[in-house]
């Protein structure tokens, strides 16, 4: 249990990266929400994902 | 101590403006509740409170993570789902066996309340049966105004009902209650408030004819029909309960997994089950389109978390609490049912521990049945979840029903049911002693 | 100003500034993480232990954790205080270091965890904005001291469920209390981390054959078992004659028997899974009443806070509250420090084989002299009693 436990763990870590990825992929290219004031709010909400995956918050 | 009542009511009114202002004219809820936050912290600094403002401001953005990561793998999950064109075999299968309306739309209000009651969140509700639900109301001759209502109804009854009602089991842990004796304080409310949304909404309906409706939906692809068809359809769903139920039954011989990790795993049983021939790169799409739908939300959950974070650091939620339990008890109850889910749209789950753990303590002290004013807030809260500046469940539900229409008639259509089960729960709270035999 | 209109230009500034934006927080995050709070022990130490040396998973994680054991090399009782079970009431951590620093036992022997759940010491509580340190100003400067979660850190423990059920009594709680410490007892080997760290903290119990067992807290003064012990069945006679005693002769403490419904917590499973007599103290800590002012590090150390006096004159409180005198670290850290040293002596009289002889500092020397008079300065102390934690 206490592997699939640690699996399972690590496992978040890389779907936070896959979302963290996909705002910045959507940052740089997207079809809806277009402009500074999205840019702005997709740049900020990376934020928490990529600090949650360098394991510093 | 080194702040006035004054201190913070500037702060709050400069959030207010700010966010309105904002709203207006940058048209973005997300970006002006996160400027609402950051005007919040800058006042917290100019008065030397804190000299962290930016750690506040980011800090804010990691307080409903969890739930953004909920939503997006949520959505991702319905999207595969419905590419194979499951929820079309559904919904022609419903709509050709049942023939009672009032049958289907009690079936239906079960079904949208059963993904709610076990996780806990009415949005789940909405993500996983939210769009089969309104089709298949819309063909019982429901209004799509009408039909996105009958959806955001029970998907809030779905979160308030047991066994999971986040709202509860947050302010038992908070006040040091077992989380026992909840579940027909909170059902009898639920069904008695459901049976009335269901008579309000379907009343002057007309069914279209069952030919019509099939004549208007694609056909269901060969691969889904038959026995192996039921399975490829139902499999992707009955996992997500089975998980669930697992959860719940066999808590320590089954893993944690989290409510994301959870759609994941449905999404790839979804995936295998597709009969229909997708490449990697057709996924790809789906994955890039998931982030351009569910973004509004995840925005909107992360940015209310710096909202958040910022009203506790600059004494706002404080101020918000005062204002109200130091109230007379008899305008507590007059203002309960607008101070309650306006806290739940401001915010979220926090409203429980704000609002409603200082209320236990006082209903405690005047010796009323705690059990039943825990119950009676817990059904008041998730009607918030239409509110400003959040408004999740509402939001979440008029993308899955593509409702266009404006959220003001949104609002109006749903006011009537969150009315009675509001005044349900206010009954309850008045008078606990007539309820404690159910406790 | 042309060049700042094109979108490639905004995209790169919108990057520059959030990188900063993550490089300034990312650095405070990390220092909360890893900061390390000094202790100087007594000459009374005489061992160190790690929760891992109980439940060897643990070592190297954020779970593992010092115990420090005072044996007066007389036969007598034993005694575990428990401090930092939640990290955001560092009245309890601070306590057990003041007790750490200034010991000296007779008979019997003590052991003490300043930081119970480690890993919840390396956040702050999600959504309150507290600050991430607390000073305690002495004559030879500040120390600091952390401030952190309720709950375990989701980098050690992650993801929760939609709810948690307790090992083994299988009753549901709230979803975040699946990483609260204090709701995770009696725990388990191979469950989830912080039921590793309760399990640890039982086999400590359980192997050392602890006598009486304490577990610190501090309470919002809104909520009713705020100053209060909260015994478990076979320790209510020791709390109550405690209780009494504080009562009449020092502050005022009430008593409470733990709740037999109430599932996870120490004064329970600590007394049911153990021989040990389990006590659960609770300080005034206004700090985390839900209806304060600014988040600031003046409100943790004095307690006054404006709105929580409006709540005060309408008896909204469960203590006395009062504007001008608030409820001061001092007052908090003595509070403990009494409260245990109370209940192990109403031990030794009614168990007089368990009889543990200890001192030290007491609410009244903490309240005249404050809590910075009974810290060492770790500069000018011998190495060997200089501990980070």
């Amino acid at each position: 249990m206490t592997l699939i436990e640690a699996i399972i763990h690590y496992t978040y870590f890389i779907m936070a990266a896959i979302m963290g990825l996909l705002l910045l992929r959507n940052f740089f290219k997207r079809e809806k929400k277009l402009g500074l004031v999205y840019d702005i709010v997709y740049i900020y909400c990376v934020i928490p994902f990529l600090l949650r995956v360098l394991y510093i918050k | 101590m080194n702040y006035s009542v004054m201190d913070i009511v500037i702060i709050l009114i400069a959030m207010v403006i700010a966010f309105v202002v904002c709203s207006k004219v940058l048209k973005s809820t997300e970006i002006s509740m996160a400027i609402a936050g950051v005007v919040a912290v800058i006042f917290t600094a100019a008065h030397g409170w804190t000299n962290e403002p930016v750690k506040i401001i980011v800090e804010g953005l990691f307080t409903n993570l969890d739930l953004a990561m909920t939503f997006f793998f949520a959505t991702l999950f319905i999207n595969i789902y419905s590419s194979s064109g499951a929820m079309t075999a559904v919904t022609r299968s419903v709509v050709s066996h049942v023939n009672n309306k009032w049958l289907l739309l009690a079936l239906m209000a079960v079904l949208m309340i059963i993904p709610g009651a076990i996780s806990g969140a009415g949005s789940v509700s909405v993500f996983v049966l939210g769009g089969i639900v309104y089709s298949i109301v819309r063909f019982m001759g429901l209004s799509d105004k009408k039909a996105s209502a009958f959806v955001f109804v029970f998907a809030i009854m779905g979160a308030a009902a047991p066994p999971v009602n986040l709202w509860t089991m947050l302010m038992t842990a908070q006040a040091n209650m077992p989380y026992v004796g909840f579940e027909l304080l909170l059902i009898i409310p639920i069904v008695i408030a459901g049976a009335f949304t269901i008579i309000y909404l379907g009343w002057g309906s007309k069914r279209t004819p069952k030919e019509e409706i099939l004549a208007t939906m694609p056909e269901t692809d060969a691969k889904l029909q038959g026995v192996g068809g039921l399975v490829r359809i139902l499999l992707p769903l009955v996992a997500l309960i089975v998980m669930f139920v697992l959860t719940l039954v066999i808590p320590f011989s089954f893993p944690v997994l989290g409510l994301p990790l959870m759609f994941v795993i449905c999404a790839v049983i979804a995936i295998i089950c597709n009969p229909k021939k997708m490449s990697v790169k057709d996924y790809y799409k789906i994955l890039t389109g998931t982030m351009d739908q569910a973004f509004s939300l995840i925005a909107t959950v992360l940015s209310i978390g710096i909202m958040q974070n910022a009203m506790a650091a600059s004494g706002v939620k404080g101020l918000i609490g005062t204002a109200f339990v130091l109230l007379p008890f008899i305008w507590i109850y007059i203002l309960i049912l607008i101070v309650g889910p306006f806290a739940q749209g401001a915010m979220s789950y926090g409203s429980a521990i704000v609002i409603g753990t200082p209320l236990i303590f006082m209903f405690n002290t005047a010796g009323m049945n705690t059990t039943v004013v825990v119950a009676a807030m817990s059904l008041m809260f998730p009607i918030g979840d239409c509110l400003p500046p959040s408004r999740i469940v509402g939001r979440v539900t008029l993308e899955t029903t593509g409702y266009e229409g404006s959220y003001m008639s949104f609002l109006k259509q749903i006011f009537l049911p969150c009315l009675v089960l509001g005044l349900l729960a206010l009954l309850m709270l008045v008078k606990p002693a007539w309820f404690a035999f159910l406790a | 100003m042309n060049a700042l209109k094109k979108p490639m230009t905004q995209k790169i500034i919108c990057i520059v500034v959030a990188l900063v934006l993550t490089v300034i927080s990312g650095y405070s995050f990390y220092e909360q993480r890893h900061y390390k709070e000094t202790v100087v022990v007594s000459d009374a130490l005489t061992e160190v232990q790690w929760l891992s040396d109980y439940v060897p998973e643990l070592k190297g994680t954020f779970g593992d954790t010092p115990i420090f054991v005072f044996d007066s090399g007389v036969e007598g009782g034993s005694a575990l205080i428990c401090g930092g079970t939640h990290p955001y009431e560092p009245a309890t951590s601070i306590a057990a270091y003041v007790l750490m620093e200034n010991i000296q036992v007779e008979k019997g022997k003590v052991f003490v965890i300043p930081q119970s759940s480690y890993s919840a010491t390396t956040l702050g509580v999600q959504g309150n904005a507290y600050p991430a340190t607390v000073g305690v100003t002495t004559e030879w400067g500040e120390v600091r001291y952390k401030i952190g979660e309720r709950n375990t850190n989701p980098l050690d423990q992650w993801p929760d469920n939609f709810t948690y059920i307790n090992y083994p009594s299988g009753q549901s709680q709230a979803y975040n209390d699946l990483r609260n410490l204090n709701r995770c007892y009696p725990g388990r080997l191979d469950g989830t981390f912080t039921e590793r760290v309760a399990y640890a903290i039982m086999e400590v119990i359980r192997q050392n054959n602890i006598d009486i067992s304490f577990d610190y807290h501090e309470a919002s003064i809104m909520y009713p078992v705020v100053g209060t012990y909260v015994a478990h069945d076979r320790a209510m006679d020791i709390a109550m004659m405690a209780a009494m005693d504080l009562s009449s002769s020092e502050f005022d403490m009430k008593i409470e028997q733990s709740p037999g419904s109430l599932k996870g917590f120490t004064h329970r499973e600590w007394g049911d899974y153990s021989d040990t007599l389990a006590i659960l103290m609770e300080t005034p800590e206004p700090f985390i009443d839900r209806i304060v002012g600014p988040m600031t590090e003046e409100l943790m150390t004095t307690g006054q806070d404006l709105f929580l006096s409006f709540a005060g004159e309408k008896g909204l409180t469960y203590v006395p509250y009062d504007l001008e005198t608030g409820w001061p670290m001092e007052t908090r850290v003595g509070r403990h420090l009494s409260g245990c040293a109370k209940a192990i002596q109403y031990m030794g009289m009614f168990y007089p084989e368990k009889e543990l002889v200890a001192t030290w500092p007491l609410y009244n020397e903490l309240v005249e002299k404050g809590v910075g008079a009974f810290l060492h300065d770790p500069s000018t102390a011998d190495p060997n009693f200089v501990y980070e934690v």
